[in-house]
């Protein structure tokens, strides 16, 4: 089938626009962006650290009574212990790894739903679009995060349901973005002449205008990211988490009892939490700043 | 005048499916959930006699049309349930934290606007220049810092090493005060809850302000007021910062949402005796009537604002009045 499509644009550009050479653009531009960069170390440290955390770390995370209560930071416990005599290091770092999971899980689904959604709904129009939109309104006016939160606490705060009720909340600002460039990218040539090709719908909507409407899901993804983890670390806060892994925010609401005794038991979880949405907001502002060009003198 | 009342009644027309739709949501939440409906209705604590006499005024043994016909009339008619935990009833409960939820979102709201216009424009004058990258980065860090990790730290900092402020409440207890004073205090405990609730719209009103002004200034007609003669000051704000407020307005009619969410966060910290801590103690205690009539309540005020926001820009702009 692609072998036999017309020279278009996109197509005559050929080699020039392989993936390989878009990769090695953007990142000549990318490596540039100083703010960009930092975000980008420090995702990438934040990463490493979750990977690395068994090793890295000498005491079971959850485990009670690995020190006494409320051992300030020293060398055996370089974040110090909670109530329990719980190692709050080992608990951050392995922390790191439920956020991330949850991030890129919920944001994945997200995604998904919103690409399928803002696709069926910018190429079809009329009452589908009509219909979907409806929806995507209700959840874009609605308090999402109070939904969420209900939703965990009604259905168990288990660590599906929360990257569940995070996906189900978010998918309607992709799906806005996606459907937004379907519409004036379906008016474009090529897809016009796939369309008398005799391609079918999903074919064109998948093949032919996604790859070239992808760029600001992209961008927008890893801001959803954030989100995630943010909304996460909020529904747990606020005691609608997964106690059986170690969370930054079930660390923070232990925490909210004794911040009179014991800062250090909110200070780091908070700390590293801050760190990985700052590295996130960087990278995302980066993409941003080279995907929409037109946006960087503002 | 008449095309404002026209866009008055359509608006309101077209907001009144959504509260149907907040209310069918929290129907099919109470439904789908697992166990039995009345366990959501009423909380761990019913009594079995308490059971069967719900289950008889809610008309579970109905079928499900006529249960959702039911429920759609009780809401309506402002019965939220019944808080068997609190032995009071959940609109009571709500309108009682009303008061106190509205003066904490209000004053972070009027905060985030002021500082955050201020800083959009301030470094919006000059691009890339110190106090742009000054501004810039306050934003970015306030975008990135979770609410509540902030409020833990400004309360450890501020309250409970330096005292400055109180750690939490609305007023201080055991002392009877009054007029003026009454006031002083409250203003005395709000100010870190305001300030931890207001930093993250701060931020983005911020961010958004300079992205704003700078796109309205590169315009034509601000190279014609300049060349005019006009004063710079005049530019800015006459000019450039009017015409730049319109996204900033869209954001803060869009934000109610979410500072609903963030004072939830914000009153769980500071102990705030708002519609946040009737939430954090309901979660606690599997409060469910308490938790899914805030969230309808909460809906419901949202849809409102945001209607009033859009009738407030049809009054505004003429050009959306047909729209």
């Amino acid at each position: 089938m692609a072998q036999e499509k017309p020279a278009t644009t996109e197509r005559r550009e050929g080699k020039r626009n392989s993936v390989v050479s878009r990769v090695g653009r953007f990142w000549r531009q990318y490596r540039k962006n100083r703010a960009a960069m930092v975000g980008l170390f420090l995702l990438v440290g934040v990463c490493v650290v979750a990977l690395a955390a068994p090793i890295i770390t000498w005491h079971p995370p959850l485990k009670s009574a690995v020190g006494g209560a409320f051992v300030p930071p020293t060398a055996g416990y370089p974040f110090g212990t909670d109530d329990l005599g719980r190692d709050i290091y080992s608990n951050v770092i392995f922390g790191a790894r439920t956020s991330l999971m949850v991030g890129l899980l919920a944001a994945g689904m997200s995604a998904l739903i919103g690409i399928f959604v803002g696709a069926t709904s910018g190429y079809y129009g009329g009452k589908i679009d009509d219909l979907l939109m409806r929806t995507c309104e209700v959840f874009l006016v609605l308090p999402t995060f109070l939904l969420a939160l209900i939703i965990v606490a009604v259905f168990g705060t288990s660590m599906n349901n929360i990257i569940l009720a995070i996906a189900i909340v978010s998918w309607p600002r992709t799906a806005r973005l996606l459907r937004a460039e379907f519409l004036s990218i379906k008016e474009r040539e090529f897809v016009e002449a796939a369309r008398v090709l005799g391609s079918k719908p999903l074919d064109i909507m998948f093949s032919e205008i996604l790859p070239n409407a992808i760029f600001p899901v992209i961008v927008n993804a890893s801001l959803e990211v954030a989100t995630a983890i943010l909304t996460e670390a909020g529904l747990s806060f606020l005691g609608a988490g997964d106690p059986s892994v170690p969370s930054w925010g079930i660390m923070l609401n232990n925490a909210q009892n004794y911040l009179r005794v014991a800062w250090w038991m909110a200070a780091f979880p908070g700390a590293v939490l801050f760190l990985t949405c700052l590295s996130l907001n960087l990278v995302g502002d980066g993409l941003n700043d080279y995907f929409n060009p037109r946006l960087k003198e503002r | 005048m008449s095309s404002v009342f026209r866009l008055i009644a359509r608006r309101t027309v077209q907001a009144i499916p959504l509260i149907f739709i907040v209310i069918t949501i929290n129907f099919a939440i109470i439904h789908m959930a697992p166990g039995d409906p009345t366990y959501i209705l009423l909380g761990e604590a019913a009594t079995k006699e308490y059971v069967e006499a719900m289950r008889a005024r809610f008309g579970l043994d109905k079928p499900l049309y006529l249960r959702y016909f039911i429920y759609v009339s009780n809401v309506i008619q402002g019965d939220l349930g019944y808080s068997l935990l609190r032995a009071q009833f959940v609109s009571s409960l709500i309108v009682e934290r009303l008061p106190a939820t509205l003066l904490l979102i209000f004053t972070a709201m009027c905060i985030s606007v002021l500082v955050g216009i201020f800083l959009g424009v301030t470094a919006s004058k000059r691009p890339y220049s110190l106090r742009d990258n000054l501004a810039t980065g306050v934003a970015l860090f306030g975008v990135s810092t979770p609410t509540f990790w902030l409020g833990q730290m400004l309360l450890i900092a501020l309250a409970i090493y330096a005292g400055v402020f109180p750690a939490s409440g609305l007023v201080t207890l055991r002392i009877e005060l009054a007029g003026l004073d009454y006031v002083l205090d409250v203003l005395h405990h709000l100010v870190l809850p305001a300030i931890t609730l207001a930093a993250f719209h701060l931020a983005f009103i911020t961010r958004l302000t300079r992205a704003s002004m700078l796109e309205v200034l590169g315009q034509d007609f601000i190279i014609t007021a300049r060349s005019k003669g006009l004063d710079e000051r005049a530019v800015t704000y006459r000019h450039g910062l009017r015409n730049a407020l319109l996204p900033v307005t869209t954001y803060v009619g869009l934000s109610i949402g979410l500072l609903f969410a963030g004072a939830i966060l914000t009153e769980s910290v500071f102990g705030w005796p708002g519609m946040g801590t009737l939430l954090f103690d309901s979660l606690r205690l599997r409060d469910y009537p308490v938790l899914m009539g805030v969230f309808i309540f909460v809906s419901v005020m949202v849809i409102v604002s945001n209607l009033i926001v859009d009738i407030l820009y049809g009054v505004l702009d003429p050009r959306i009045r047909s729209r």
